[in-house]
């Protein structure tokens, strides 16, 4: 299990992700404190390095903070998935262009491996890789290396954190890595949750040094292999493997939190029909069929009426047709609809995914047969129609009456670079 | 259906019509190659290739009109004699990089629009270089 000295995994992470796609394609927040709020406009998710300088905390509600945002003229923005995500996808494909392997982590980072030179020092192809991405789509990323995922993890925050870094980091190569493991506290180690952390910190060991160091026996017996694994990884050994091909989807979930708590069953409805749209449409992208159609909502996890429920049809037949998915989804929502309870979040899971090239019907006679084409070539027929005619072109009519209930986005920047009628305009 | 997919492929230009008459194959099927891609051909590299609008005649003489659509791929560096995009003062600006007494300036290819020098202004960044312009004629 003991690594091969050549082979090095890297962990490669955009600096302020959201707020950087942002100020890249809008000259006017260029060096301008720049905030990005969740979903909702509830609280704040990111900031530039400008906010973050004026000690602008992450997590904030929006709402107690606004005024001083206003003072100190930061620009606030609502979270912007369509521009956050085409970055991410530049940022991505790019990057594999830079090393062997690539596990995409999330949005903004990924797991890479890459073989060491000659001469081990892998701090000139990181240096070449940061000024490249710079270069082509103006984000500035982080590369933490080590002899595994543990240690690259641990080394990028290193690297964000030691100033003459220049946002690179080997832990592999350097001499005093007991000083560095140190300064790692035991609740930032990737895997470390925060019950595991309060035991580890109830045991005397604080950070990533005393926790390698930890006797294996008294960490097994709490732990299990988790901790085991854990243990060796911060020793340099590689446990946990690159995961190239990220195993297919088992499911889609469409959710969105209520912008107003709903408590009518209209509105529930509502909502979870505009979701089974989405979600018919997103399965239908990526050829997938579902034979477990889920509903859920739920109640504020800061509220004290804490209640949560969902309920599901399986089916016979795999679908992804809107109009049986519609009528499905329509009858679980009074499943779970409780009038005693105001919803903040709701949402829509295709379970038990079957790939639609593939898909057998199980009883078929003649006439289902042709109704099931007739439906396939209507759904193919409106997906292109709002392809075409961007979103919506074409929807079903529960989508279109009056909605209470919808998210705020009060500051949603452009789709500058996924839509044509939204790319930025050049005025001198 | 095959008409209205052809449709969607918005940059697509069918070469060969693919309708024939029943009973006997086309000879052409043969020889029949996928459509021409403007993506493809305009755009070598995808990833750093953006779309922007441009407003305004500060670029008349170097064919740029009010309205055209302007790719710009930011992975190359630019050079004098480049059209370039540049952030300035908060705003997009597009000008071409130029060089007079061994000194880089932005010149605007329109009389009546100022050059830009980087002397008076700390903070300039050359956003990206312009590929390509597209102008509608309709």
């Amino acid at each position: 299990m003991r690594i091969s000295s050549n082979d090095a995994i890297a962990l490669i992470d955009a600096n302020n992700f959201y707020a950087s796609c942002e100020q890249n394609i809008n000259p006017n927040l260029r060096n301008k404190p720049v905030v990005i709020l969740s979903n909702n406009d509830g609280c704040i998710i990111a900031r530039s390095p400008e906010a973050r300088a004026l000690k602008i905390k992450m997590g904030t509600p929006y709402f107690k903070i606004k005024e001083k945002l206003n003072k100190l003229d930061v620009a606030v923005l609502s979270s912007n998935y369509s521009l956050y995500g085409d970055m991410s996808r530049r940022l991505m494909n790019l990057l594999k262009n830079y090393c062997e392997e690539i596990e995409i982590y999330s949005i903004d980072e990924a797991f890479v491996s890459i073989s060491r030179p000659n001469d081990k020092n892998l701090y000139p192809w990181a240096r070449n890789i940061r000024s490249l991405i710079y270069q082509n789509i103006g984000i500035t990323i982080t590369v933490g290396i080590g002899e595994n995922k543990v240690r690259a993890k641990i080394a990028n925050k290193l690297a964000k954190n030691i100033d003459y870094s220049a946002g690179i980091f080997d832990l592999a190569r350097t001499r005093n890595e007991n000083n560095y493991l140190k300064r790692i506290s035991v609740d930032k180690i990737w895997g470390v949750g925060k019950q595991t952390s309060n035991w580890l910190q109830s045991k005397g060991i604080k950070n990533a040094k005393e926790l390698r160091d930890m006797d294996e026996n008294e960490i097994i017996k709490k732990l299990g292999i988790v901790g085991k694994r854990l243990q060796l990884e911060l020793k340099g050994y590689k446990c946990l493997p690159i995961e190239k091909n990220k195993k297919s989807k088992k499911e889609i979930q469409v959710s969105r939190s209520f912008g107003t708590p709903v408590t009518k069953l209209e509105d529930l409805t509502q909502a979870l029909a505009i979701h089974a749209i989405k979600a018919s449409e997103k399965m239908r992208s990526q050829n997938l069929q579902s034979s477990n159609i889920r509903v859920f909502a739920r109640t504020s996890k800061y509220s004290s009426q804490n209640y949560q429920r969902s309920a599901h049809r399986k089916l016979i037949n795999a679908t992804d047709d809107t109009n049986s998915i519609l009528k499905i989804v329509v009858e679980l929502s009074k499943e779970i609809y409780n009038p005693e309870y105001k919803f903040s979040k709701a949402g829509v899971l295709m379970q038990d995914l079957t790939n639609s090239k593939y898909l057998q019907q199980s009883v078929i006679n003649y006439k289902s047969q042709k109704d099931l084409k007739k439906s396939a070539i209507l759904m193919r027929t409106i997906d292109l129609l709002n392809k075409r005619f961007n979103n919506n072109a074409i929807t079903w009519a529960i989508t279109k009456t009056p909605k209470s209930w919808t998210m705020n986005k009060n500051f949603l920047s452009r789709s500058s670079t996924t839509d044509i009628e939204h790319i930025p305009t050049i005025v001198k | 259906m095959d008409s209205f997919d052809s449709a969607i492929k918005r940059f697509r230009i069918p070469l060969l019509n693919d309708s024939v008459s029943a009973g006997f194959p086309s000879p052409a099927d043969d020889y029949t190659e996928e459509n021409i891609d403007l993506n493809e051909h305009l755009i070598s590299n995808p990833f750093s290739t953006f779309f922007l609008r441009v407003k305004g005649e500060s670029m008349i003489n170097a064919g740029i009109k009010d309205k055209d659509l302007i790719i710009v791929d930011k992975s190359l560096i630019a050079k004098p004699g480049d059209i370039v995009i540049a952030m300035i003062d908060g705003e997009f600006t597009i000008k071409r990089l130029s060089i007079k007494n061994d000194e880089l300036y932005l010149k605007a290819e329109n009389h009546n629009y100022p050059d830009f020098s980087f002397k008076n202004h700390i903070d300039v960044q050359i956003w990206g270089v312009v590929i390509y312009s597209i102008h509608s004629y309709l």
